[in-house]
Parts: structure tokens; sequence; C-alpha cells
């Protein structure tokens, strides 16, 4: 019984002697969703933080590409497809100009939100008298099944702007930094299923960080918040896979290869962050014909490219690096809501803003339930 | 005559009586309905009537457990059942879009007419457009529904106080993941069906017993957003407690996948009731023993030890269900 599982754990953690605070980042907006889900912030010790750090790649989409998607289809006679998350991520332009891929729709561009990669082949094959252009923004999880994609051969008229990000770059540059603002990691579970767990070796070897993969059911978190405690406590730090149903070493060799053959390792912008060395996909030479970036290359803009920007007043750049949590912002909940986002983090699934609008107690009407304390803590 | 609806068939003229009478009249007539005539004569009771309007547009029209014909009767006489009506009438509005197969509107008018006769209703009335291609999407149906107000009925979220109980008559969100899983743009295939149904037994079963203070159908929104009303209509807070929600394994699964919540997805055949305590175990027992009733559960209280829609989770945490915002799954009704 996993709850019961889960339970098992939870009951472990708590019994732990803790002696000091300690915070715990975990680098998926699948796992912040399941902690949040599960209420599992009500049930652990005070002592114990749980940070949403950088695990959402629509929240550190770069700004100059959403807008050049949004330009590309309001000006050009295409198909602009892209996960449904995208449509909604403003871009820092005056109010009056289109500022979301969703405002373009209504402007009358075609823009069209899927749910699987795949559907961008059916697409281009019933319309192959237009261009579709695929704005694939996503990490390894979703770059990999565009890399097979286009392995396995496009479709002339279909064109990818790819926006793909590797996450462990990201947790490394924090680690790099002179506060990285955790002393223990949950690796993520459906990154590591791809690309092997071993990527996340460095983290103990140079960092000296307990680390613990997970995959999204409680009793799963709950065991990696447990194995890092434990390697807190005990001073015995090891790579811990928490997820072994489908975190198998080596990874998905298939996958890797197909990412391999189709796109360079580059050095890439993230919103609100800046450039990480080695953190992006850029599509190979080769399939320089399917390149967006390449085929549209006038609308490329460089002046755009503006290190760390997010709209003004947003915080989005210090969630996503974990430096403070949603509520803390000063437009989480009063401009910033789900139906009129300002920062990306408010806008997808997998961000922090959302999650934590989703199913953290609001401040104002919040009378002095279990569940307070995790305002309060803040 | 064409196997596909034509614009002719709305023409007013022979191919629109054609199909009235071969498809309308035959599946759903009765002593009510007379074609020939603009207006419906009803008979009068010394109640009152309760009335209420729906429109139905769901995508695909057939799906696992039903179709929009037999949803169309569903939806309207739970509207009124949960309101302590007894339905009698139903008035249909049909906007067909040009190329529907003749086929498939007889099967979902087949559909509805059995549904309306489970249900105990008439159509009494109706009227019939043919829209060109591309302008509707297969068939939309607008009804009215009327029906007799139960005289020892008198529900309102005015009557809700702090210490009710919270009771649903089945599982969660069948019909939104059933939806879902007929779209082929998911790509997913399962044996789980829509839970489209009349809610009267388990409203009429009730109707008698003092304590009962406000029934809902969950439909769009599901589970929470009635909570939500509940929560906003008398200023309470809500307790759920997940442990007791009853929800198909596959619906759990299907909601991973795609990432919803079941208690956002719509239900056609469920009622949500807030009781005052002393009666809820009564009321489940009852709900227990109908027919489509074993998995009815008492889910949650009404509290004043806060203000906000909590879920316990079954672990023995707490969040709060959020109010729907976004439209993850349009045109499921």
């Amino acid at each position: 019984m996993s709850l019961n599982n889960a339970k098992h754990w939870l009951q472990k953690i708590n019994d732990l002697q803790l002696p000091e605070k300690i915070k715990i980042m975990n680098v998926c907006g699948g796992h912040e969703r399941t902690i949040s889900n599960a209420g599992i912030r009500s049930l652990l010790p005070e002592n114990i933080e749980l940070i949403p750090g950088p695990g959402c790649p629509v929240c550190i989409c770069p700004e100059e590409d959403i807008f050049l998607a949004i330009q590309l289809a309001l000006n050009e006679d295409v198909i602009l497809i892209a996960f449904g998350d995208m449509l909604q991520v403003p871009v820092n332009v005056s109010k009056k100009e289109v500022r979301t891929l969703e405002q373009a729709r209504a402007n009358g561009a075609d823009v069209r939100p899927i749910a699987s990669p795949r559907e961008a082949i059916s697409i281009a094959n019933d319309n192959s008298d237009k261009k579709i252009i695929f704005f694939a923004a996503g990490f390894e999880t979703t770059t990999s099944p565009v890399a097979a994609m286009i392995a396995e051969g496009l479709p002339e008229n279909l064109f990818i702007l790819l926006s793909g990000r590797l996450t462990w770059p990201a947790v490394a540059m924090l680690l790099e930094s002179d506060e990285p603002g955790f002393d223990a990691l949950v690796a993520p579970g459906h990154v590591s299923t791809v690309m092997g767990p071993e990527e996340w070796q460095f983290v103990i070897e140079q960092h000296h960080i307990p680390t613990a993969i997970a995959g999204f059911e409680a009793e799963s978190m709950l065991a990696a918040l447990y194995s890092v405690l434990r390697q807190k406590l005990d001073g015995h730090l090891f790579l811990d896979n928490c997820y072994q149903e489908v975190v198998h070493d080596g990874g998905n060799k298939t996958a890797q290869r197909y990412l391999n053959e189709t796109m360079d390792v580059t050095d890439n912008n993230w919103r609100g962050i800046g450039i990480i060395p080695k953190s992006g996909f850029s599509l190979s030479k080769q399939y320089a014909a399917h390149d967006a970036r390449l085929v549209f290359k006038d609308y490329s803009d460089d002046s755009r490219r503006r290190i760390g920007e997010m709209p003004a007043g947003c915080d989005c750049a210090k969630v996503v690096l974990g430096k403070i949590y949603p509520d803390q912002c000063r437009l989480y909940g009063t401009a910033c809501q789900p139906e009129t986002p300002i920062g990306p983090c408010m806008v997808s699934d997998e961000g922090a803003c959302h999650i934590w609008w989703n199913t953290a107690p609001r401040k104002s009407k919040t009378k002095k339930t279990k569940s307070s304390r995790l305002v309060e803590s803040i | 005559m064409s196997n596909n609806i034509t614009i002719s068939h709305g023409n007013g003229g022979k191919h629109m009586r054609h199909l009235i009478e071969d498809v309308f009249a035959k599946h759903l007539t009765n002593d009510l309905l007379n074609t020939d005539s603009d207006a419906a004569l009803l008979p009068l009771k010394n109640q009152q009537l309760m009335t209420t309007v729906d429109g139905f547009t769901v995508q695909p029209i057939i799906f696992p457990g039903g179709d929009i014909g037999s949803l169309c009767i569903h939806g309207t006489v739970n509207d009124l059942a949960v309101s302590g009506a007894i339905p009698e009438f139903i008035t249909l509005g049909v906007i067909i879009e040009e190329g529907l197969a003749l086929d498939t509107l007889d099967k979902v008018v087949k559909s509805m007419a059995e549904a309306a006769k489970e249900a105990g209703v008439k159509i009494v009335c109706g009227d019939t457009k043919v829209v060109p291609r591309g302008q509707g999407s297969e068939v939309y149906f607008t009804t009215t529904g009327i029906g007799y107000k139960s005289s020892v009925v008198d529900y309102s979220t005015k009557l809700i106080k702090p210490g009710d109980k919270i009771l649903i008559s089945g599982s969660i969100g069948d019909h939104g993941a059933a939806i879902m899983l007929a779209r082929e743009q998911f790509g997913l295939s399962g044996s789980l069906k829509s839970d489209s149904a009349n809610v009267i037994s388990f409203c009429q079963s009730v109707y008698e017993l003092e304590g009962v203070r406000f029934m809902r159908d969950p439909t769009r929104g599901g589970i929470a957003s009635v909570l939500h009303e509940f929560n906003q209509a008398t200023g309470y807070g809500i307790q759920m407690n997940e442990a007791d929600a009853p929800i198909h394994d596959e619906v759990i699964t299907i909601c991973d996948m795609l990432g919803y919540e079941p208690y956002y997805l719509a239900n056609e055949g469920r009622v949500v009731a807030v009781v005052e305590a002393g009666i809820a175990e009564q009321v489940l027992s009852i709900w227990k023993k109908l027919p489509n009733g074993e998995k009815a559960s008492i889910i949650g209280d009404i509290t004043d030890q806060h203000q906000q829609v909590v879920l316990q989770t079954e672990l023995g945490g707490e969040r709060i269900m959020h109010e729907l915002s976004d439209t993850p799954l349009p045109r499921i009704c």
C-alpha cells in the first residue's frame, strides 16, 4: 500500500532528531505539485523547509523566444503550435501590443496548442500547403521526443523553434554561486529517466550536498526526503534512487542518441537568470532547413536579449532560483493570479506560483489552521 | 432521402417534415407531443412549477457511457430534481450541422427517448434548425425542463450551518475522465464510462427527511466548484476528506497523466447534499441501497474554524482546493 508506505516514511522523518534548519530544494514542477497536493509541508517538522527551484521550462523560456514566436505567428502565413502552457506567457511589451501567443490568436494568427510533440507531425501533414512552426520549449524530457521526431524525418513544411534546456547546469550554477540557498537536493525523476541518474553525482562529489532522485507519488517523495535528511545527519552521502521503477543506470540510451544526433548543447539564456553555459539545445547544422531560427532569421533580434528580465515588479526570477517563496512576491495573489498572470511562474502548471496558488492557504482568509504554519514559517 | 443531414432538412418543407417524423416524432412520441401544433398544452396541478434551461454541446457527441441525447435529458431533469421538483416536461431545441449522418442523429434521439422514459419525462415540443457545415459541431441541444415542486422541500444554502455534513452519491469525475478518453487527441483508451444518469431517485429518497439543507449536481467545474459555491454562499469553511472521496483508479491515472484533478472534472449523474450531521448516516444508508449508489460517501464538513475550501489529504496534510479559473477541458456537456 503506497499510502501506508508514505505514512511510514513520514513517521520516520518526524522521528529524526534534526539539530538545525535544513533546506531541501526540488527542481521539478511535478515534484512541487506532489509536495503541495499531498500537503506534505504541513506534515513535516518546522525546521525542514522545502524549496521549489528551477523546475519549470515555461518559466525560464527566454522572453526573446516567446517574442519571436509571437512575431512569426502574427506576420508570417504560418500555423504556430506550442505546448498549451506557452500560450499565456506574457512578454515585456506595452499593454497595447500583443503580449501573448493567446492574444496573437485572438488577433487572427493561427496559433494552436498541442499536448504531444507528435501532433506537430499530423498538423503538418494535414496542412501541407502551409508552413508549420513548432515552438518547442522544454527540459530534457520534452526535448528528447522532439529529437526523436526530427531524427525520424520531419515533413518538409515543419520548422522547429527550439527552446530546449538541460536541468543540471542550472543546479550547478546555483551550487557554484555564493549562496546556493539549499542544503539538500531532490533530483528530478523524469529527467533522470532520460539522462540517467549519474548526471546528479556531481552534486554529491563536488558540492557535498545530499541528493536523492524522487518520483511523483507522495511515497517516493517522502522516501527521498528521508534519504537526504539521513544523509545529512549521518554525514554519509550517496546518490539515492527513490524512483527505481523507471530510473535506471545510464538512462534511456535511445533518447540520448536522438538528442546527440539532432541537437548540439549550447550556452543559452534562461529568463530571469541569464546565460548558463552548456545549458540548452540547438538544432544541429544538418537540420538547418527545419530550424525556424535560421529559416526566419530576419526576425531574430538580439537587442531583445536582456539578461534577467522579467515583467516589472515580478519576482519570478527569485522564485525560480529558490531565493524566495512564491507568496513573498509583491504581485502574488494581487495583480498576478492564474487568470491574469504577470510572470511566467503563475502561468504554467509546472510554475511554483501557479502550484502554490492552487494549493497553499491564502494569507488574508486563513484563520489559525494547521496549514497556516506554512505561511507563518516563511 | 440522403443519408446525411443537408441544409434542406432545415428549410421548413418536405425534408424537414420527414426528419421530424422519421427521427424525432418516431422516438419521442407521447400524448402531449403534437408535431402539427406550435405550442403544447400542459396539464395544471395544484402545485408550484419549477423550470430550468440547459444547453448541450459535448464533443464527441457519443462517448463511453452515454451520448448527447441521453445527456441532455439527464442534465435537465437533474437540475430540477436537486432543486426539489419532480421533472415532468421538456422542450427541445435542436441545431444540427449539415453533414451529420442521419444514423447518428437517430441513435442519439433514440437514446434521448430512452433516458426520458426512464426519468418519467415527456418531450412536449421542439424546434429543429440546420446550420451550414463548419458553423456547428454535429448537433447541439437546448432544453427547458419543467417540473412540479415537491411541497415538503425548501432547500437553500441559507440553511447550511457549521457541523453539517457533505455527501456525494457516487464516484467523482467519471464523466470528465470518460470524455478525455473519448477524445482522440489524448491517444488514451480504457474501460471507464461516464456517470451520465438521472439522479431523481437519490433526490426523491430524501425529500421527506428533515435536515436536508441543500442539494446540487456537480457538473461543470466538478465537486470543487460546488464546494466553492457553498463556501461563497455561506461564508463558512469547507473541510473535505480526500480519504473518503470515492474516485475510480482509472480517473486518478488519467488525471495524473494529463495534469488534472478529479475534483474539477464534470459529473453528470451525481448529487452533492449538505445535511444536518444527525441524519448524515441515514442519508448515506438510503443512498447506498439505490442503484448506482454503492459508492455514496460522506466526504466533508461545513466548519466555522476557517473560511476556505480545504482538502485534508490522504496522508493527513492540508491544502486548499482552489476555485477553478482555467478551462482545461471545454465542451464536456
